[in-house]
């Protein structure tokens, strides 16, 4: 069991009493919770950065500080390529920032603890804490080794600070993926944008994009100009529509064009019928990716019908009752507890509520979000002059509306 | 808040008139138009940034703040005892330094927005814990004599305003601590912004005056060397006190703080260019402002910039507004007190 600064101030020598200096150790990240040291790195006689296989090490002894080998003969020269997927521990991890996933914040290593002998020596943890710093800035002789400071690697999630890293194969732990995406965003917020990038370009699609709805408006296309537009595309398609219209309606305008034609013609219509709305009026809070089913239906047919479409929106607490699929004109709503609670061959006439306060598209945000907050609704839906169902604006929504802007980042987005 | 009521939700939604439902029609903007999949649409729900005119003053900003906060109470007494000492004559190191500052603010403001890092982070990724903390350690001690010599500007220019320094240097101190600690970086900044406005009384001084502007043009374009050991000094304060550290740990974290990504930098270095510029026209204005006075009515030893504003008034070379605004303008109110706080902060 040894700190990587101690290792590292151990001279290497072989059978033939040859010496050179250790300059650094490559793990291969990819290979398992606890990643194995691969490789070791020193000067030459001649000066050169050379690099011998792990399996060459005899014995390390940490008193004479001394790495005994076979034969530093049998070294090759560094050259570009020679790393494969290693990692290398002092040029690669040490001080980069790395994230710290069972206390949720993103901190910097500031010495690493390897565990294990000859044969097979394992990164098993980052020390963060000041004895780390002053350990490596006295060489060894200060800085008591703390456990309270040393963190599992299993739960540390080394990010290089670039977004393209993950598509060329380096490899993560991923476990940052099981957190919720409140926590991925809040996480995301400690870090630069390229390594936030880097973030989001790790998770599956699907929290992927519950993580980048939370972000703050500026980091969230910050983060989305980053990404590859294949994953771009697939993140603007299952994003909620009034999110993505804010996040598409920011960036140029020819980039916004080419996305918005590319998009599948559900999404990229829905994002183009938001985005005809000035922020600032309801039509510009609004979602409209809204549940709706036919009046003249009874409750089984209706739940029958509403499988598919209840599938994908984040808002399905109330359904609403429109006369017909293409005319949309609004009838009244069934919460979904009513919906499923009711004798399958009552109509839904009988059992929805019909009288319903609405809202007007081009009313102003602020107005309408007081409504919505003001009705104890988790939304209302909005009406254009026909009673044509155009969206619906949510409490999650109206919050963001009427908060102090220090607020509207931190309050939670449940339904939209 | 609510304004005429509608039916809604007192009668069947169905039942209600269809016009009875919109509150108030508004005027709406027509917005972009674009033909997406054939189909022509007006996008009024744009998120755009702001254009014209306002776009190039919401860009405006950190590099502003950044190069001015380099016109401290030191700053100040340099560039007095350059003008008072020898004329116009070092104007010709300020324009070469005006280049050299502007390429390195231009390059701390792209190194932050191509990394999203403040520049103590990248020194320490890039050559590890030692120099970043040699980085880190003469920034603080720099910072810790810069901001003792901005309380020492603030209590002085206070008590020639007649308030004493025991009472200036605290308020002074609670404000800046206040600012730093609970104020948003938003705020801050518009503040510190707004403080900028200050610096023009500089130029102002310097055109009432009345400078020989032949004299000026010289200085300015015909390089003068001295053997003189009073001349390296001051050309080594100039280049000390216009080129300081702290102002690109400050530039680069500013940036970073704004959230300018990379994609977005080209037109950000505006503001890092026309920061440099203006704060060296403020320094060079200072420079011929005391030529014209003090160095022409042979008053050459110049310790402190209140020397200047006392010896000035004294000898009715500035009027009595000049010195009431010499000593305002010497206080950038804390602008460098705000910067080490930030690098300590970072």
């Amino acid at each position: 069991m040894v700190m990587f600064s101690q290792l590292r101030r151990c001279d290497i020598t072989d059978e033939q009493g040859r010496h050179a200096k250790l300059l650094d150790l490559s793990v291969a990240l990819l290979d398992s919770d606890y990643p194995p040291v691969t490789n070791l790195f020193f000067l030459n006689d001649k000066n050169k950065k050379h690099w011998l296989p792990w399996d060459q090490v005899q014995k390390i002894d940490l008193k004479a500080r001394r790495i005994s080998v076979q034969d530093l003969k049998a070294s090759k020269r560094l050259v570009a390529g020679s790393l494969g997927k290693d990692v290398l521990l002092g040029d690669g991890i040490l001080d980069a920032l790395v994230l710290d996933l069972l206390n949720r914040r993103a901190t910097r290593a500031n010495d690493l603890w390897l565990e294990g002998d000859e044969s097979r020596l394992e990164l098993r943890s980052a020390d963060t804490g000041f004895s780390g710093f002053l350990r490596r800035l006295s060489g060894g002789r200060y800085g008591r080794i703390s456990k309270s400071t040393l963190y599992d690697w299993k739960y540390v999630e080394f990010l290089r600070g670039d977004p393209q890293a993950v598509r060329n194969g380096e490899g993560y732990h991923l476990r940052v993926a099981r957190l919720p995406p409140g926590e991925i965003a809040r996480l995301s917020d400690m870090l630069p944008y390229l390594h936030a990038a880097e973030l989001i370009t790790l998770l599956p699609d699907a929290k992927a994009v519950d993580a980048l709805e939370v972000f703050s408006p500026e980091r969230q296309l910050q983060v989305f100009e980053e990404l590859e537009e294949k994953q771009a595309l697939a993140l603007l398609t299952l994003m909620a529509p009034d999110i993505a219209a804010d996040l598409v309606g920011r960036l140029p305008t020819k980039i916004m064009r080419h996305y918005l034609a590319r998009l599948p013609e559900v999404q990229s219509e829905r994002l183009i019928d938001l985005l005809r709305y000035p922020e600032d009026t309801v039509g510009g809070i609004m979602t409209n990716d809204v549940v709706s089913v036919r009046a003249n239906l009874t409750v089984a047919k209706a739940r029958e019908k509403l499988k598919e479409p209840l599938k994908t929106p984040d808002f399905v607490f109330i359904v609403y009752v429109v006369d017909n699929e293409r005319s949309r004109k609004l009838r009244g709503l069934i919460s979904l507890r009513n919906l499923i609670t009711a004798d399958d061959d009552q109509p839904l006439e009988e059992i929805m509520d019909p009288y319903v306060t609405t809202l007007s598209p081009l009313s102003s945000a602020k107005e309408g979000a007081y409504r919505v907050i003001d009705s104890h609704m988790a939304a209302l839906p909005v009406v254009d002059e026909e009673g044509q169902l155009m969206g619906l604006v949510t409490v999650d929504a109206a919050i963001v509306q009427v908060a102090p802007p220090s607020w509207r980042t931190q309050a939670p987005r449940i339904f939209s | 808040m609510r304004k005429k009521g509608t039916a809604g939700g007192l009668e069947a939604v169905d039942a209600l008139e269809a016009k009875a439902l919109p509150l108030s029609p508004r005027s709406i903007p027509s917005g972009l138009r674009l033909s997406i999949r054939g189909r022509t649409v007006h996008l009024r729900g744009l998120r755009r940034p702001p254009a014209g005119i306002l776009r190039w003053l919401a860009i405006l900003g950190p590099g502003l703040i950044a190069t001015s906060a380099g016109n401290d109470a030191g700053g100040i007494a340099t560039y007095t005892q350059a003008g008072a000492k020898f004329g116009y004559e070092l104007i010709w190191v300020m324009l070469i330094l005006t280049v050299s500052f502007a390429v390195v603010q231009e390059m701390c403001a792209r190194l932050g927005a191509a990394t999203g890092r403040g520049l103590l982070d990248l020194i320490r990724e890039r050559y590890g814990i030692g120099w970043a903390l040699l980085a880190v350690v003469v920034i603080l001690i720099a910072n810790g004599g810069v901001t003792i010599s901005e309380f020492v500007g603030i209590g002085a220019a206070m008590e020639l305003l007649g308030v004493s320094k025991y009472i200036a240097v605290p308020v002074g101190a609670v404000l800046i601590w206040y600012l730093v600690i609970y104020g948003s970086y938003a705020r801050v900044e518009k503040i510190l912004l707004l403080m900028t406005l200050v610096f023009f009384a500089y130029p102002i001084a310097a055109i009432m005056a009345k400078p020989n502007w032949m004299e000026v043009a010289r200085g300015a374009f015909i390089p003068t060397f001295r053997a003189d050991p009073a001349y390296i000094v001051l050309v080594v304060g100039l280049l000390g006190t216009t080129i300081t550290p702290y102002i690109q740990v400050f530039q680069q974290s500013s940036l970073v703080e704004r959230g300018v990504a990379r994609r977005h930098y080209g037109p950000e270095r505006i503001d890092a260019y026309a920061g440099a510029i203006f704060s060296n026209l403020m320094s060079i204005s200072m420079i011929i402002a005391t030529a014209a006075t003090l160095y022409v009515a042979g008053h050459r030893d110049i310790e402190t910039a209140s020397d200047a504003a006392c010896t000035g008034a004294r000898d009715g070379q500035f009027g009595e507004g000049a010195v009431r605004d010499w000593t305002l303008r010497r206080n950038p109110p804390g602008g460098s007190g705000l910067a080490a706080g930030n690098s300590l902060c970072r």
